[in-house]
Formats: C-alpha cells, structure tokens, sequence
C-alpha cells in the first residue's frame, strides 16, 4: 500500500512538473475563478448585514427649509411626538443646521469649491425619524403626510436608498458572479487540457500498463489526482485571496462616513469561513470534473 | 489453455481479420502462428489478450470465455499473459531493471518482491550485467531480452509473442528462440507469430497457417509451408 501511495505522489508530481507552466496556468485560473467568486459572494453578504441593521431602524428624513420659523418647526415636532405617543413612532432625532454643516463638510471634504459656496445658515435641519413599523408601505404613508407641510422641503425616505444600495450591489454582485462562472468553465477547460498533455506525454507508459495489466483505476488515478492537485492548490490559495478582498475591498467600505447605510457593510468571520468552505468545495468539483472528462475521453482503458 | 471457437473477427470497412477460425491449444505447447501479411496473425494474438473483441465465435483462455469478462476484469485476464512485440515497447527514460520493475510495481507488487524477482528475471535472460542501462544503450537483441524478461517476471501462463525477431539478425534470433524456449520448457504456453521460415524450420513445432483470415493447416511439428 505504502508503494502505491508512493508511485501515485512520485507519478503525480511528475507530470506536475513535466508541465509546468500549464500546471501554472491551471492553478492560477482556479485561483482567480474562485477569487471573483467568492469576492461576489462577500459583495452579497455585506449588502445583506448593512440593509440587515438598516431594519431595525428605517429612516426616513424630513428636511426643512432652512428659514423655516419656529412656529412651523414646532407644528412639525408636535406631529412627531403625537405619532410616538400613537406608538407609529419609535424615536426620532433633530439634526440642527451646525450638525447637518458637519456631515457636509465630511461628504464634500474632497471639492473645495463646493464647501467655499456653504454656510452653516444655508443647510436645511432635518428631522431623522425612526418608524415602529418596518413595513415600507406603513413607513412611506408615515412620510408622506409631512410632504405638504409648510417649512418642509422635502421628505427623503431610507428604503429608496436602502433599495438603490441593494439594487447596485446586486448588479456588481451578478457580473462578478457572471464573470466568475466563466473563469470556472476556463478552468475546466484547461485543466481538462493539462491531463490531456500529461496522458499524451505518457502513451508509451500508459500502453504498457495495459499491457501487464495494471488495472483501470491504477492508470487513471495519478492523472485524476493531477487535476485535484490544481483544484486544491487554488482553492488554498484562495484563501488567502479571500482575507486580502475583505480588509482591501469589503472592510473600506463600511469604514466610509459617506453613507450612514453602508456602515453595516461588513463580511463576519464566520461568513468568510462559509466562503472559504465553498470555494474548496468548487475548486475540488472543478478539479474532479476537468480531469474526470479528460481521462474517461482519452483515456480508454 | 487457449481455445478458439467459430471466432470471426471483421474490421471497417469489411476487412475480415479472421473469419471462422477454430483451435486448441493445450497448456506449456509452443504454437507458431504463420502465414502472409495481413492474414490474421496480429488479430489472433490481439484476440487472445482481449485487446480486440470477436465479433463472433467464443474465445477461452485458462477455461474462461474471456468475450464475457467484465472490462474491469480484463487486467487480471492480462496478468496471466506476456506480450512481446517486434517494436520491444521498453520505456526509454527506464533503464532495464526500472523497466522490467515497471510491469511489477504498475500491478501492486510490493517492493521486496520487485527486489527479489527484477534480478533474478534479468539473470534468466542474461542482462544481469546491463540493468542500469538505458534502452538505447543496448542492441536490438538486448532489447528484445528486457522486454521477454517484464513479460515473463510476472510468471504468466501464457507468452504471446507477435514478431519478436522481426528487427532482428538470424544470429540474434536464435538467441531469442533459444530463450523462448527455455521459457516454454517451464510450462509457460507459447504462441508466436512469425515471417521467419528458418526458426520455424528449426524448431519444428506446431504450426498454425494463416490465409486471408483463415485456418489453412494446423500440424504438429510442422514447417513453415
């Protein structure tokens, strides 16, 4: 049996070697593959935590004029203390004019020019409310009844920008996804092409076999493990490339003061170790597919 | 040892290989099969070894109906048979003791085994002092003995020889006849297909005849028309 692991590793690793820079070529497309696949499954998962705490506390933001006196400004607080009181409301915060001054200043740190055209006297307050219900129906009728009312200027609702977040997430989510599954079937192809070499390489040796009657499995098996060989070894190396997208790519984002919302924009550790469970599960299906096509079609024992 | 049975054999194109060929062939005979190109010595030799199917007929070998074998049987069938061909098929990257440890290891041998029988089989055939020699270091005799010797370390029953001197000089030949025959006189089955009159003249043993795919003589002692 030790002879037999031995011959497997010592022919394994031969034909590795003999084709090295397919055998390159092969574990550097699982490894991209299964990057974009995995980058395209942490894009989704990040979108689902950030809209995920988004629930809990739906916004939605009255803006008001910045003139608005103070007559208007209380009829509206009223309004909001009595639907807190009716218990529509869970909570709701005034955002003065210094502060929405500050959030500015942040969102338009990087065009001066913008900023020099500001005063704090030009922002509009605004009132950041927290709904009961989370139910977008409930929130967006909640809304609505403050649109008409005098020294308001607008009423801005989360669940537009949750869905756009959503909406634009999933979009580079599926073309990572799309693309990612193209670089798979890439992969197939040319790892099914590297055994393809290998069994050419070794004709003579695999018409001996025959011959002396090394059984089906025997002869098959080296070039099976080859393909497996580049399955793991890029799923493994995935792994890494995995940790380097979520603290290069994923971790940025939810660190942004841009977008209140994308602050929920993180991968847990344990969705990563998910992550990292499937790509070594599709790098082994890659591996076992490719070279289970090249050796049943070329292979014929 | 080896019986065939109505056995037809029909490649594309209509081109009939063998076509109703009967025989039986007893254990530790030697059996020449003869007769022009393309009369259907390869295919008889192919048939046996199960590297070709009949398209009719039964074929036995050591009381099997070897067209029944499951395909993941076939291996053992083989490991009951040596092949040796005029073209020698060693692996040139293998010396001569790799080569012939090769036909061991590939069937599950275990090493003390192979240490044990590579030696003794390549003293049989008298290469002991040429086992760390590469396949192109030897003559075309030599060759021919690496190649007897990987068939025959695995002690088969039966040794299917197609051509074996084919590439080589009547001196050499003799040489290998000579070692075929000792490998016979063991008890091991032999059957040889060959051009060359001179062995079969000599050795005067069976003869089957071949012609355009049929049995034309089968004869004891025989010669080679």
């Amino acid at each position: 049996m030790s002879l037999k692991l031995g011959y497997l590793l010592r022919e394994t690793f031969s034909n590795l070697w003999r084709n090295v820079s397919l055998t390159i070529a092969a574990v550097i497309t699982v490894l991209v593959s299964l990057s974009m696949f995995g980058a395209a499954l942490m894009v989704g998962d990040g979108v689902d935590n950030a809209t995920e705490r988004w629930e809990g506390g739906i916004e939605f933001v009255v803006w008001l004029n910045p003139d608005i006196d103070a007559a208007q400004d209380s009829a509206i607080e009223e309004t909001l203390l009595e639907l807190q009181n009716r218990n529509q409301i869970d909570r709701f915060d005034y955002v003065d004019q210094e502060a929405t001054y500050q959030e500015f200043l942040e969102l338009f740190a990087d065009s001066p020019e913008t900023l020099e055209a500001v005063e704090p006297a030009n922002m509009p307050p605004s009132y950041r409310v927290v709904p009961t219900d989370p139910d977008a129906e409930v929130i967006s009728e909640l809304a609505s009844q403050f649109r008409e009312r005098a020294g308001v200027r607008d009423v801005v609702l989360a669940t537009e920008v949750i869905k756009e977040v959503q909406r634009t997430a999933d979009r580079i989510s599926q073309t990572t996804l799309i693309f990612s599954v193209v670089l798979v079937i890439a992969a197939v192809l040319l790892i099914l092409n590297t055994i393809i070499m290998a069994i050419s390489a070794r004709r003579r040796e695999i018409e001996v076999m025959k011959l002396v009657g090394a059984t089906n499995w025997f002869i098959r098996l080296p070039f099976m493990f080859e393909g497996l060989i580049f399955g793991l070894i890029g799923a493994g190396l995935s792994i890494p490339a995995m940790i380097f997208i979520r603290s290069y790519l994923i971790e940025p984002i939810s660190d942004t003061d841009a977008l209140a919302l994308l602050q929920g924009f993180e991968v847990s550790n344990n969705e990563l170790m998910n992550i990292i469970y499937v790509n070594l599960g599709l790098g082994i299906i890659v591996a076992v597919v490719g070279s289970a096509v090249a050796v049943s079609r070329h292979l014929d024992v | 040892m080896i019986k065939l049975e109505n056995v037809t054999k029909t490649y594309k194109g209509n081109v009939t290989a063998l076509h109703a060929a009967n025989a039986d062939i007893a254990k530790g005979e030697f059996v020449f099969l003869v007769g022009p190109s393309g009369s259907g010595k390869s295919t008889f030799i192919r048939l046996l070894n199960r590297e070709e199917m009949p398209d009719e007929g039964r074929i036995f070998v050591a009381g099997k109906d070897i067209g029944q074998l499951s395909s993941w049987k076939v291996p053992y069938l083989r490991r009951n048979i040596g092949c040796i061909f005029q073209d020698f098929k060693l692996l040139p990257r293998k010396t001569v003791a790799e080569n012939v440890a090769f036909a061991l290891e590939v069937i599950g041998r275990p090493k003390h085994v192979i240490h044990k029988q590579v030696p003794a089989i390549l003293e049989l055939v008298g290469l002991a002092s040429k086992i760390d020699r590469f396949p192109d270091q030897l003559s075309g005799g030599e060759q021919q003995r690496v190649s007897i010797a990987r068939a025959f370390v695995n002690r088969p029953l039966i040794l299917l020889a197609d051509e074996p001197t084919g590439n080589l000089d009547p001196a050499t030949s003799v040489g290998i006849m000579r070692l075929l025959d000792r490998i016979n006189r063991t008890g091991t089955t032999v059957v040889m297909a060959t051009h060359d009159r001179g062995i079969v003249d000599t050795m005067r043993r069976r003869v089957i005849e071949l012609d355009r795919g049929s049995i034309v003589r089968d004869q004891a002692r025989g010669v080679y028309e």
